[in-house]
């Protein structure tokens, strides 16, 4: 059992980390192309500034250890978007709207799934400083682009509002402990164990919470949840933030669920997931998370997403990319000046080295420059060589 | 869009394969499996699959296959262990699931939809002692005893919730031989009608909950497959008998 990995930890090995960074160069180059500014925070950092205003769970999933230079408890960040809102509130301090990219891996103590990394390469966006629906547009708009550049089979989004359910459990008069439980059972969509928290609700809460996790599909969800849930001006203004969403997504494929909740103690509107054909999972989760900010001491308006990598580079057709060329060892000038024709070109080329052992498919050749006609041109590579 | 899938092609060239992706019309796109066990909780589901329309192909008693398909071409059903049912729904390799409350809360249905309770495989999961064990004397907060179950999850937040410590030993099945023997003071197990109890002198003396078969739905299935989901959770909802 020598040199094995702990649990849920993996290498990336040639083929799999070259599909992880050409999906990492696209889709930061999409987030680029649409303004989103780099950062790369730290991966360590005092456990207060990761954890704050976060719920027991994060605290829970980050791996904590004690730095040597302060006596301090520092923790291994488990997300990266509480340390980009504490370098948009406390650092840059842009009184305007702020476009943030990131990417980097994230260390989890508990696998979130079965099958989960602990170590995922988490990607995502942020903009901060808008709190109007447009900019939750260019958000999901920009997250859809993502998923069509990575090559997502059959990408759809999936929308929510956090905002319903705190208007009725707020309606409901739920202390905040009881208002969690509340929270979990309508993620899970459990009916039986809610019909039970909620027996001592009054009408119309008890009915309105009820309702809540027969409310997902099509755009038709939207008039049932107008029909079923109270008419409240929260309630009214998250429907109309959802309707307008729809229609300014039109040519997207859009769905609703209204008990599909994430991060209770940070999401405080809109909430939106993309899916794609075959995962088991969601693929990029997102929203937004007005809160956030304040633990830092600037509340902010902010929306984005972030997904793992490593979960859609498995969900993508791998285009096997191009291999290598092999070129011989030959001092010919010309065959020195078609190696760097070809190397400008982005092609990768392995020059060989004498005494070379083992094939030049391991080394992940494919093609071979030969001498040909008195120049060099390139031929595929026969047999094992 | 519905009507219509993308198929692979794969052609042999001398070069080596060549594989071409295009659109092409059939019948159904996708499918739908169905995780359940074999015994009880495959018996009281026929009724159920059967007010969805739903006839399996084989009876996984006599047959020894372990995937069965039935009258609906777009709808399997794979037959697993009760305590795996969880798991292969939270994989996605099956999309909906049958298991019971007892195993959602050891496995943790974390990542799985529960909507309904549909009501068969009923039983109690319960406390129970040797005949002339007093429990009571213990069942206090601070008092300390040797329980042993299969459910540790569950054994452990009901002793926890009592303020009792527990030592707990994880048995895998006989359950009612460890007061005989002296291996544990109590044990924690599910009991439908109590004759085991009976007939090995014990008694139960507390129960800690009522359990019953859940329908759990894998998240993503749920949403990308709805119109194939959603039909079996109506039907499934409509003949639950109370």
């Amino acid at each position: 059992m020598r040199w094995v990995l702990p649990d849920h930890i993996q290498d990336a090995l040639p083929a799999e980390a070259s599909r992880l960074e050409a999906l990492r160069r696209k889709l930061l180059d999409a987030f680029r192309a649409h303004g989103y500014q780099l950062v790369i925070p730290p991966m360590l950092e005092y456990l207060d500034s990761l954890t704050t205003g976060a719920g027991q769970d994060l605290k829970l999933r980050t791996f904590k250890l004690v730095d040597q230079l302060s006596g301090k408890t520092m923790g291994v960040r488990a997300d990266m978007t509480p340390q980009v809102s504490r370098i948009d509130a406390h650092l840059l301090n842009r009184r305007g709207v702020t476009r943030l990219c990131y990417c980097g891996s994230v260390l989890h103590t508990l696998p979130s799934t079965l099958t989960a990394t602990r170590e995922p390469l988490q990607i995502g966006v942020e903009l901060y400083g808008h709190a109007g629906l447009e900019a939750d547009i260019e958000v999901i708009r920009l997250l859809a682009e993502s998923m069509c550049v990575a090559g997502v089979p059959a990408a759809r989004i999936d929308l929510g509002h956090m905002g319903i359910f705190r208007a009725l459990a707020a309606g409901a008069g739920l202390i905040p402990e009881r208002q969690e439980e509340l929270f979990g059972l309508l993620q899970a969509k459990d009916v039986p164990d809610l019909k039970l928290l909620v027996k001592d609700v009054a009408s119309p809460w008890r009915e309105a919470l009820l309702a809540l996790p027969s409310l997902y599909g099509g755009i038709e969800t939207l008039d049932h949840a107008a029909e079923r849930l109270p008419d409240l001006p929260d309630i009214r203004a998250a429907l109309s933030d959802l309707r307008r969403l729809a229609a300014a997504l039109g040519e997207l494929p859009v769905s609703f669920d209204f008990a599909d909740l994430r991060g209770y103690h940070y999401h405080s509107g809109l909430m939106f997931a993309a899916y794609g054909d075959g995962s088991p999972a969601a693929l990029a989760l997102g929203g937004r998370y007005d809160l956030i900010g304040a633990a830092y001491g600037r509340g902010r308006p902010a929306t984005g997403f972030s997904l793992d990598l490593r979960e859609l580079a498995l969900r993508v057709d791998s285009q096997a990319s191009a291999g290598a060329v092999l070129a011989p060892a030959d001092d010919d000038p010309a065959l020195a000046t078609a190696v760097a024709r070809l190397r400008a070109q982005g092609q990768a080329v392995v020059t060989a080295l004498p005494g070379h052992e083992g094939t030049w498919q391991e080394a992940g050749c494919d093609r071979q420059l030969v001498r040909r006609d008195g120049g060099w041109t390139v031929v595929a590579l026969e047999g094992e060589i | 869009m519905r009507d219509s899938a993308v198929v692979i092609r794969l052609t042999r060239s001398p070069a080596g394969y060549n594989h071409r992706s295009e659109y092409i019309k059939v019948a159904f796109v996708s499918r739908i499996t169905l995780a359940l066990s074999k015994g009880r909780i495959f018996e009281e589901t026929l009724p159920l699959l059967a007010a969805a329309g739903i006839v399996p192909t084989d009876d996984p008693e006599s047959s020894r296959k372990l995937i069965i398909e039935t009258n609906r071409p777009e709808v399997r059903l794979v037959i697993v262990r009760a305590t795996d049912t969880p798991t292969y729904v939270q994989y996605g390799a099956a999309d909906l699931g049958i298991a019971g409350k007892d195993v959602l809360l050891e496995h943790g249905g974390d990542g799985l939809y529960q909507p309904l309770d549909l009501n068969i495989a009923r039983c109690r999961l319960c406390v129970a002692v040797r005949k002339g064990f007093d429990y009571q004397a213990v069942a206090r907060p601070g008092g300390r005893i040797r329980v042993a179950t299969k459910y540790i999850n569950s054994a452990k937040a009901h002793f926890a919730e009592k303020g009792m410590h527990v030592d707990l030993i994880k048995l895998y099945g006989s359950m009612e031989l460890a007061p005989l023997v002296g291996l544990a003071d109590a044990i924690v197990d599910l009991v439908s009608t109590g004759g085991t109890l009976r007939a090995n002198n014990l008694e139960e003396v507390e129960d800690i909950m009522p359990i019953s078969s859940r329908l759990v739905v894998n998240q993503a299935a749920l949403k990308l497959k709805r119109d194939l989901i959603q039909p079996v959770l109506d039907a499934f909802s409509g003949a639950i008998k109370p």
